[in-house]
């Protein structure tokens, strides 16, 4: 892997790579969120050296008209307006709740613990703003509990206090090792001391949230983009990215070479430059709750909503996975949403009765000369659970297995005909270490 | 006597009325369909808070699938609504006894047995509130939904009263062994859930569960060679 320069202070997880991909031209700034000279953590110092303190509006609600002339969206996955959530969060008459959410759940994403090493300040300074935009005093940082992780942030916190630069304190909250626990309701239930498991919406967690209380959540590069459009205005943030999908955003590229890279790049960036394509035959796109894509269609796509949803699949939070010509699509698929399946919190029928089927069924399809009934099954079943959970955890593991059973479609022949591309080869999607797991994971 | 009193309060329908089938005339027809209507809603509401304790407690109906007892419960709650309606209108037209519109709806405000109609009122109340909610379940708060759906057992019990006292027709002979039996199977029921509260899966272990139901051992030497039945056989397992 190559950095920048070298990394003093290894981070405990795959590291940032800094790419320019300036389309065309005026977003010759890039990296925004990371350093300019590689991965190194940005103190304090350093950063109030290149951005100067953050700029508070003195009053709440004056941030929010500037978040929506430059039209930034949730970098979670959801791509929320950002403006919509502070507005309502701002109006309500209880005292919110402001979150910085850093749980990363997906195990293909590694661009919100990147961030949290290498720019913890950024993130720090929108939480702060945010705070004030909504008036809030009570603030927290939800991450995983990573001791070193934790440690840096601890002392960025420590440190912007003796500095005297916070309008609130920041406390951090452990988040549990699920898939879902980043997901917001989930978030308001663990740091209302509850298990970390979805609730069912309405009310959204910006009307009632932690302790019942009006409560924003923001993904951490979400608020690192806040803090920067607070300093550097709207139209700065718009001469990156397209003018219906402004700015950058970090991406978590996984080439198929097994190189694994955080970067930051223009929204609208052409997916072949993010991507080696030759050699590879489908790119996922999303993360394990997003689709996949044909090799041949992603060369022809930029990193957009308006390109990606066109075939099904969608941007989210910045996961894309080449993967090589030579493995099998449907064994891969099938070991991830039987992952995916052990992932549900076990509240909603159609989740756990129905996910645990659909894997198996993949798990058939994987399989030489499958039962011919698993695919109609699968298919019945994936109908039968959209829609019908308290999160979006069904929609977005049958969407993912649907793209796979459309984008792998010669394979399956392959596979009726008791043929597979790549039988018993070294799994290539990444997935947590197999454990087993039990109550105490979810609080 | 029944058709005197109502042929002097409305002689028109007397006149027509005339030709008899067991003793069912156009002027006894309406009290009738509200008799009949009365105790088929009293079946359906029972059978829907019999299904609605077994999809709470994600059971099953032999040799079906989960999600049609959900399917069951709803379904059968709006036809029960379609029952109910057909019942209180019957009555409201039935010229024998003269009910207001509102005492449809409000309860203890009816002239005629005011506390058992009122009872009825009630059931019926919580019965519309229950089935708005429910179709409004996407857009409102789930405790909201929740906290209702509690009310159904008071509504059930609210309606058998009404139907024990307001009229005479579940006191005797057939009906009545059907009253008990709708009492006793809600009573099973009831008994039946709070002896389960305490035995269902945990949350946590619920997906796994099924994983290990879908997926016996799938060892090599067993590919290609038929599933394990069990498996196979309810594949709509999803509730």
């Amino acid at each position: 892997m190559t950095y920048g320069t070298t990394v003093p202070h290894p981070a405990p997880f795959p590291g940032p790579q800094q790419r320019h991909t300036s389309r065309n031209g005026p977003a010759g700034d890039l990296p925004r969120l990371l350093p300019v000279h590689g991965a190194v953590p940005v103190d304090l110092h350093t950063h109030l050296s290149r951005h100067e303190a953050p700029p508070y509006f003195g009053h709440s609600g004056r941030l929010i008209p500037v978040l929506k002339a430059a039209g930034l969206t949730g970098r979670g996955g959801a791509a929320f307006p950002v403006h919509r959530k502070l507005r309502a969060v701002a109006e309500a008459r209880t005292q919110p709740v402001v979150i910085g959410n850093g749980a990363e759940g997906e195990p293909a994403s590694d661009k919100d613990k990147s961030l949290l090493w290498i720019s913890p300040h950024l993130v720090l300074d929108g939480l702060q703003l945010a705070a004030e935009a909504v008036g809030s005093q009570a603030v927290a940082l939800y991450v995983h509990r990573n001791a070193r992780l934790q440690e840096r942030l601890r002392a960025a916190i420590a440190e912007r206090a003796a500095a005297r630069i916070d309008v609130a304190p920041v406390e951090i909250i452990d988040a549990p090792p699920r898939f879902l626990a980043g997901e917001e309701s989930a978030l308001a239930n663990r740091i209302s001391g509850q298990p970390a498991m979805p609730r069912f919406k309405p009310p959204r967690v910006f009307e009632r949230g932690v302790v019942g209380r009006p409560t924003l959540v923001h993904n951490v590069e979400t608020l690192a983009h806040i803090a920067l459009i607070a300093r550097y205005g709207p139209a700065w943030f718009r001469a990156a990215g397209t003018p219906e999908e402004p700015g950058s955003m970090l991406c978590t590229l996984h080439q198929t070479d097994g190189r694994r890279d955080v970067v930051e790049t223009e929204l609208g960036t052409p997916l072949r430059d993010l991507l080696r394509l030759d050699g590879t035959q489908a790119v996922l796109s999303g993360g394990y709750h997003g689709a996949w894509v044909p090799a041949a269609d992603a060369a022809r796509m930029t990193l957009s909503n308006e390109h990606l949803q066109a075939v099904g699949a969608f941007v989210g939070a910045g996961v894309l996975v080449g993967l090589p010509a030579d493995r099998c699509g449907i064994a891969e698929t099938a070991r991830v949403a039987r992952y995916l399946a052990l992932e549900s919190a076990g509240q909603c029928g159609p989740c756990f009765n129905g996910l645990p089927r659909i894997a198996a069924a993949l798990d058939e399809v994987a399989s030489p000369r499958p039962d011919p009934r698993a695919i109609t099954d699968m298919i019945r079943w994936a109908g039968l659970v959209e829609g019908r959970g308290a999160c979006h955890h069904p929609d977005g593991t049958t969407r993912f297995v649907r793209s796979a059973l459309h984008v792998f479609r010669d394979e399956i022949a392959n596979h009726a005909a008791g043929r597979c591309v790549d039988p018993g080869r070294e799994p290539f999607l990444p997935l947590p270490a197999d454990r087993a797991l039990d109550a105490a994971d979810w609080n | 006597m029944r058709t005197t009193l109502a042929g002097s309060i409305c002689p028109a329908l007397t006149a027509a009325g005339k030709a008899t089938m067991n003793g069912i005339t156009q002027s006894t027809a309406l009290w009738y369909a509200s008799r009949a209507t009365g105790v088929v809603s009293l079946l359906l509401l029972t059978a829907v808070v019999l299904l609605g304790v077994l999809v709470n407690r994600q059971g099953r109906l032999p040799g079906l699938p989960r999600f049609v007892v959900t399917g069951l419960h709803r379904n059968l709650s709006l036809l029960g609504v379609a029952f109910v309606a057909i019942h209180v209108l019957t009555a409201v037209l039935d010229p024998y006894v003269t009910i207001r519109i509102v005492a449809i709806v409000v309860p203890f405000s009816s002239a005629y047995k005011p506390l058992w109609l009122g009872l009825g009122a009630i059931s019926l109340d919580v019965v519309l509130a229950l089935i708005l909610t429910s179709l409004a379940r996407a857009r409102i708060s789930r405790r909201l939904w929740r906290s209702l759906h509690w009310l159904s057992y008071a509504a059930w019990v609210s309606a058998l009263v009404h139907s024990l006292t307001s009229s005479t027709d579940l006191h005797s002979g057939a009906l009545l062994y059907l009253a008990i039996a709708c009492s006793l199977a809600v009573v099973a029921a009831v008994i039946w859930r709070m002896a389960h509260a305490g035995r269902e899966i945990p949350r946590e272990e619920r997906a796994a569960a099924t994983l290990a139901m879908m997926s016996p051992d799938r060892a090599p030497q067993t590919r290609g060679t038929p599933r394990d039945g069990a498996s196979r056989r309810d594949p709509e397992n999803v509730r």
